[in-house]
């Protein structure tokens, strides 16, 4: 980044900026919820949580809500799809972590793709505007540097903060960020040296604090051909098949389609029932169940093997990234401390001769 | 504690009385033990047993029998398997519904002095943390350390625990700990039943509005064993799978209910939730009517039957006509 691209603000004013910006956006901020952190729509008079470490639950809920509804139907209501942003104003996401911001860029490529396209997720996309915050405190089982990120990571942002005390210190990374810094120029200052300066001091500084680094480089590969492996026998075990690793995951996408019937709804004219898609996991039995009572993954052990693979070969396969940004939910969240580093390091250690080997 | 441990598997794997071993071994994080299972003698190394071993391992008994039930000469697998107070009494329940054979089955029991909540730990940033006698000792990222006192930090089922070590056990391993009171056991859930009706609700209410429908509540509950919960059933469709607030009330009494007659108290469901949904009042009145009304306790005996699938003449029914 070049210097001049940096603008600085005051802590103060930022709470002003963003009341100011409430006509225009649905804005989404991190606040304290239950002692942990969560995104929540911006209220007036409320305080940005500045220092979170990150929040419980992943901001993906924001532009992939856990449950939404697609559109209602019955004979005579009106099918009226739903799912677009709440009056129509535009989405201001403040303040995700970097990890975050990335898992969003690959939320896009899925729900965006060249063979799909999901207009709920779409229309809400298009209206978003992702201002990340750099990260002072990383936890000790954020492992972001061993996959693409670090904690000044600006895949996904429109605009990357950094927290430098008083000051808040602002770099524009996409054209819309910089749209959006110079509408609000009022706001902000040029950023001189001495702020820059203090940005890299910071973000040395976090850096060194992330311990936990696994070398993952060539894990595709090494999942080419570790479908039959033995070792799959042993990394499901002690799992409990939850939804904690997928559903607090930021890169997860799967959901489920139902149709909710209100039969109560008697007179013609109001909807009688509505399609709801909610998410769904891979590490649920009825994930794959058929019609037919045929289950192609029986076991929590073909459960786990499609979690690990799906991030780690196939979205790679499809995507060409792996769809883990290391932010350490599923690690810190899991109730077995069923670990997906210790995972991902037996994998690694799978030697060539381990081709062969079938069960 | 742990070398008496290591010795009695070692000793069950060189008689060829077990084909695995389920234990603990140290987690990857502080202040956590993670579920462990032992195939080879030479990782019996790996177990540990400390304060922070508070997953309730018997569930993960029925998987082992479940694809062989109703195959006639299938080989069943020889389980040993470390066992609590709590982990003993979800054993004896499971052996008492079918779902695992008790001779299948080897249960190292072992008194147990509680289990740590790491949660009533308000610190964020502990990188490791050491337990010494009755004391644990945190260091944060700045190398800062603070010694907090055990007692203070048990979970709360652990404070009040009636059954420390199993009643049902192969081999008994530790000292004797000493009971808590009835009445201390049962304060809170006293003073809840003195709450008025909309109170009661109301905390009801507020637990439930943080549940995100995960699943780990009765995914780490033993009793929860059911191929297809009611909860996902498709046909018919009892509830939706939403996080709606009508959704997951549905779900969570359902679950509770299910528990009559069942729960020992061990608290895996609410240890398990990310979002610190705390519904034990609800599952320990059930265990307090239960044995009120039927003089059951769950799962502290392999002969007495369990009162959901007995009838005696002189049965409480009051509870049916009078809510
Ligand atoms: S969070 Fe842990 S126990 Fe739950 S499904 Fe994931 S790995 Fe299994
Ligand atoms: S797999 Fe785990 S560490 Fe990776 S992005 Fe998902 S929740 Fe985060
Ligand atoms: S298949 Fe599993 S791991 Fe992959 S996105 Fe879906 S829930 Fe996540
Ligand atoms: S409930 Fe009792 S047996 Fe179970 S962990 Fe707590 S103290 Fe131990
Ligand atoms: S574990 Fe908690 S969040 Fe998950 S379903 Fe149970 S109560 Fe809800």
């Amino acid at each position: 980044m070049e210097n001049k691209k940096f603008k600085i603000i005051k802590k103060k004013e930022i709470l002003k900026l963003l009341e100011s910006l409430k006509k225009e956006y649905s804005i989404f901020v991190p606040i304290e919820d239950n002692g942990d952190a969560r995104f929540s729509e911006f209220k007036s008079g409320q305080d940005i949580f500045w220092d979170y470490r990150n929040t419980k639950i992943s901001p993906k809920e924001i532009l992939f809500p856990q449950a939404e509804t697609l559109f209602c139907f019955g004979p005579g209501a009106e099918v009226k799809a739903e799912g677009s942003t709440p009056g129509g104003k535009d989405y201001l996401i403040f303040g995700i972590r970097p990890c975050d911001a990335q898992a969003i860029s690959l939320l896009d490529k899925v729900f965006g793709g060249e063979d799909f396209e999901d207009p709920y997720y779409l229309e809400r996309r298009k209206k978003t505007t992702v201002i990340s915050l750099a990260c002072s405190k990383p936890q000790i089982d954020c492992f972001c540097t061993s996959l693409k990120g670090k904690p000044e990571n600006e895949e996904g942002a429109d605009i990357i903060l950094f927290d430098l005390g008083e000051d808040v210190l602002a770099g524009a990374v996409t054209k819309k960020g910089e749209k959006f810094i110079e509408k609000q120029n009022k706001w902000f200052k040029d950023a001189g040296q001495s702020d820059v300066d203090k940005k890299d001091k910071l973000m040395d500084l976090s850096l060194n604090k992330i311990k936990s680094q696994i070398d993952i480089q060539n894990i595709k590969e090494k999942l080419d051909n570790a479908f039959n492996d033995l070792l799959w026998n042993e990394i499901h075990q002690k799992c409990l098949g939850c939804g904690i690793c997928t559903y607090f995951c930021p890169t997860c996408h799967c959901f489920d389609i139902t149709d909710e019937i209100n039969p109560k709804a008697a007179d013609s004219k109001t909807p009688e029932g509505k399609r709801v898609r909610c998410w769904d996991s891979c590490m649920y039995p009825l994930f794959t169940l058929h019609a037919s009572g045929h289950n192609p993954r029986p076991t929590y052990k073909e459960r786990m093997r499609q979690r690990i693979m799906h991030k780690f070969n196939y979205c790679p396969e499809n995507f060409k990234e792996i769809f883990c940004v290391g932010c350490g939910r599923c690690i810190r969240n899991c109730p077995v401390n069923l670990d997906l580093r210790e995972v991902l390091v037996s994998l690694m250690s799978l030697g060539s001769l381990c081709k062969d080997k079938k069960i | 504690m742990i070398e008496k441990i290591k010795e009695t598997v070692k000793k069950l794997f060189k008689e060829n009385k077990i084909d695995i071993f389920i234990g603990y071994s140290e987690g990857t994080l502080p202040l956590r033990s993670t579920p462990c299972f032992i195939t080879r003698s030479e990782d019996i190394e790996k177990l540990v047993w400390n304060s922070y071993c508070s997953n309730n391992l018997a569930v993960y008994l029925p998987r082992f029998f479940v694809s062989q039930r109703g195959a006639k000469d299938a080989k069943l697998p020889r389980i040993g398997i470390l066992a609590k107070g709590c982990d003993g009494r979800s054993i004896v329940g499971l052996i008492k519904e079918h779902q695992i054979p008790r001779e299948n089955i080897y249960i190292i029991g072992i008194h147990c002095g509680g289990m740590i909540n790491t949660k009533k730990i308000k610190k964020v940033d502990i990188v490791a943390a050491e337990e010494k006698n009755d004391k644990v000792l945190v260091e944060d990222e700045d190398k800062k350390k603070v010694e907090l006192k055990k007692e203070e930090l048990l979970a709360d089922m652990c404070k009040t625990c009636q059954y420390t070590a199993p009643a049902v056990y192969d081999i008994l391993l530790g000292k004797e700990k000493q009971k808590t009171k009835k009445e201390d056991r049962e304060a809170f859930i006293k003073e809840f039943e003195k709450k008025p009706l909309e109170e009661r609700w109301e905390y009801f209410q507020e637990q439930i509005s943080k549940c995100i429908r995960c699943n780990a509540c009765r995914q780490a509950c033993p009793n929860c064993y059911c191929k297809e919960c009611f909860a996902e059933q498709a046909k018919p469709r009892w509830i939706g799978p939403t996080n709606d607030i009508s959704d997951v009330m549905f779900y969570q009494i359902g679950r509770i209910f299910h528990q009559a007659g069942r729960c020992v108290d061990c608290g895996a469901c609410v240890r398990a939730c990310p979002m610190g949904v705390d519904l034990r009042v609800f599952t320990y009145k059930l265990i307090k009517d239960v044995k009120e009304f039927f003089e059951y306790e769950a799962g502290v005996s392999l002969e007495e039957a369990p009162p959901l699938a007995t009838f005696k003449q002189d049965d409480k029914q009051e509870f049916i006509t009078e809510p």
